[in-house]
């Protein structure tokens, strides 16, 4: 060796100066929130001026199109009487359980479908159909089956969630470089320990945009499944209000559960997914999405 | 440096692998390849092999089957080491552990407890002078950095066993996709890890340059079938010896013009 160590140890410090990719500077919040949150806040306002000047010219007769004004006053009716908190609290606790219950059956479904070949032919297909099926379509069949209970809400709510989750997860696996597990199994990994430790975080942005397809799904199908099956005993969730608001003929009413199912859809995505989408890619070094 | 290699060489006289008649056949009936035919090697505790050959000569599985991670067809294989270590390519870290955790993976399958997981993949960067480096990611460092993590991770592997039987490293063209200055660096630094863990390394390489400077000893593998063809001692590596080697590859390589 004709170069002493310590000077080849200079210049391997050297290079790794050199070569380390170089961190982005992080702007700060204010400019993040100028970039991120100003543009929709103009959507909006300017949405709600068109809906004004539409109401203003008078084009549609009320009972079709309401004032601005008059569905925010339904809405600060319902929330300071408590009934929204009430109707919110219903249908979210509703589509939590349901989608907790969906993500506890479809994540070993989705694992079995991923890696045993027979399972994978025998039902992968028709799970990516189920996926196309609307979930309202389960609705007559289920109030067969289990009346207008709580069993029919849920059972709509998981035929529409379970295949997303299943099938974001399977897409998750596919998608997991080769070599990983191979390395996990020179590294002397058992099958449960390769899950536990390679293939599941290996898979983790798929399968979080799997749950997130799912929320959305068994979100839509509770309120699908909320304005067709009403009773009595099953309390008033947001598709009881908007179902009561079209029977009473109150567009208020309608536009306001329509609002705030909105809201929910968003207030989820945003507290929810969207962080731990950006912290799961981020860790990665995907940050070209965000 | 001699010295030392000389009495780990003869300090035990078993082998740390003992490969006799290894054979293996890809496929069957009339498609079928073989990609290698009878293999006899010996490789001595802490020795430093380099398997030297072009491509589809079947040293990446030869690699593989003494990794375990492939069966052969015919002959006998006898590891007296703890779990061979296998570094690749590619560096092929986990991109969501950070460069301590991904060293600690290797320790955590073999059962160590955290504190003692912590302690031994802090000490291991630190031999590969990334101690700086414990938190970064995969995607905060250079291909370099990387393939030193890696290397940190497969001596993880290769060490991990309490008992102190020998470790064995394969290497599987690891420095092939660097450029040629962080090439030469990090030949330098696995020279010396080697010389301050004594492990067992087979390297392969299609890099004569490489082989001879980094092994005590030098395998040709003639290409499909792989046969062992010849073996160097180059110890005391002369021009002479890179000029012979490389005489043999090419014609080995010639061999399959028609």
């Amino acid at each position: 060796m004709a170069t002493p160590p310590d000077t080849l140890d200079k210049v391997g410090a050297g290079l790794d100066a050199l070569d380390a990719p170089v961190e982005a500077h992080k702007p700060p919040v204010w400019r993040r929130f100028l970039k991120t949150g100003v543009p929709p806040l103009i959507a909006f306002a300017l949405l709600l001026g068109v809906w004004q000047a539409l109401w203003a010219s008078a084009l549609l007769p009320e009972f079709q199109l309401p004032a601005p004004v008059d569905v925010w006053d339904e809405l600060v009716r319902s929330i300071s009487t408590g009934e929204a908190f009430g109707i919110l609290w219903t249908s979210l606790h509703r589509a939590v359980l349901g989608f907790l219950a969906a993500v506890l059956i479809a994540t070993p479904l989705g694992l079995l479908i991923a890696k045993v070949r027979v399972v994978r032919a025998a039902i992968g297909s028709l799970l990516t159909g189920l996926q196309s099926l609307p979930s309202v379509a389960w609705v007559p069949a289920a109030i067969l089956w289990f009346g207008v209970t709580p069993s029919t809400i849920y059972f709509v709510v998981l035929m529409g969630s379970v295949p997303s989750i299943a099938n974001g997860l399977v897409a998750g696996i596919d998608q997991i470089p080769p070599l990983l597990p191979r390395v996990g199994r020179a590294l002397g990994a058992g099958r449960l320990a390769s899950a536990r430790h390679i293939l599941l975080p290996a898979a983790l942005p798929g399968y979080l945009a799997g749950l997130k397809q799912g929320w959305a799904f068994s979100w839509r199908s509770l309120m699908a499944a909320e304005i067709i099956a009403t009773s009595p005993q099953l309390g008033t969730g947001l598709g009881q209000y908007l179902h009561n608001g079209s029977s009473l003929n109150d567009i208020n009413m309608v536009i306001a559960a329509i609002f705030l199912i909105l809201l929910v859809g968003i207030g989820i995505e945003l507290l929810l997914f969207r962080p731990l989408e950006r912290a799961v890619l981020r860790a990665r070094g995907l940050t070209g999405a965000l | 440096m001699t010295a030392t290699l000389e009495t780990t060489v003869s300090s035990t006289v078993d082998a740390a692998v003992e490969l006799a008649g290894i054979r293996k056949v890809f496929g069957h009936g009339s498609s079928a390849v073989v990609a290698l035919d009878g293999v006899d090697l010996k490789v001595k505790p802490g020795e430093f092999v380099c398997l030297l050959g072009a491509s589809g000569c079947g040293k990446s599985t030869l690699l593989n089957i003494v990794a375990g991670l492939d069966g052969a067809t015919a002959g006998e294989l006898q590891v007296n080491t703890s779990r061979p270590a296998v570094m690749f390519q590619e560096p092929a870290l986990m991109p969501w552990l950070t460069a301590q955790r991904n060293v600690e993976l290797a320790l955590r399958f073999a059962g160590v407890g955290r504190l003692a997981r912590k302690r031994r993949a802090l000490e291991l960067l630190e031999l590969v002078r990334l101690g700086d480096a414990a938190d970064k990611r995969p995607h905060e460092l250079s291909g370099g950095m990387r393939q030193r993590v890696a290397l940190a991770r497969a001596l993880a592997s290769a060490t991990v066993s309490a008992d102190g039987s020998p470790a064995l490293l394969l290497m599987d063209e690891p420095f092939a996709a660097l450029d040629a200055i962080t090439r030469d660096v990090l030949q330098s630094e696995l020279l010396r890890v080697w010389e301050t863990t004594n492990t067992a390394i087979i390297f392969v390489t299609h890099d004569v340059r490489e082989a001879v400077r980094l092994g005590q000893r030098v395998v040709l593998l003639s290409s499909r079938p792989g046969r062992v063809v010849r073996e160097w001692d180059v110890r005391d590596s002369s021009d002479e010896v890179l000029a012979e080697i490389n005489t043999h590859l090419r014609e080995v390589i010639s061999g399959h013009a028609s």
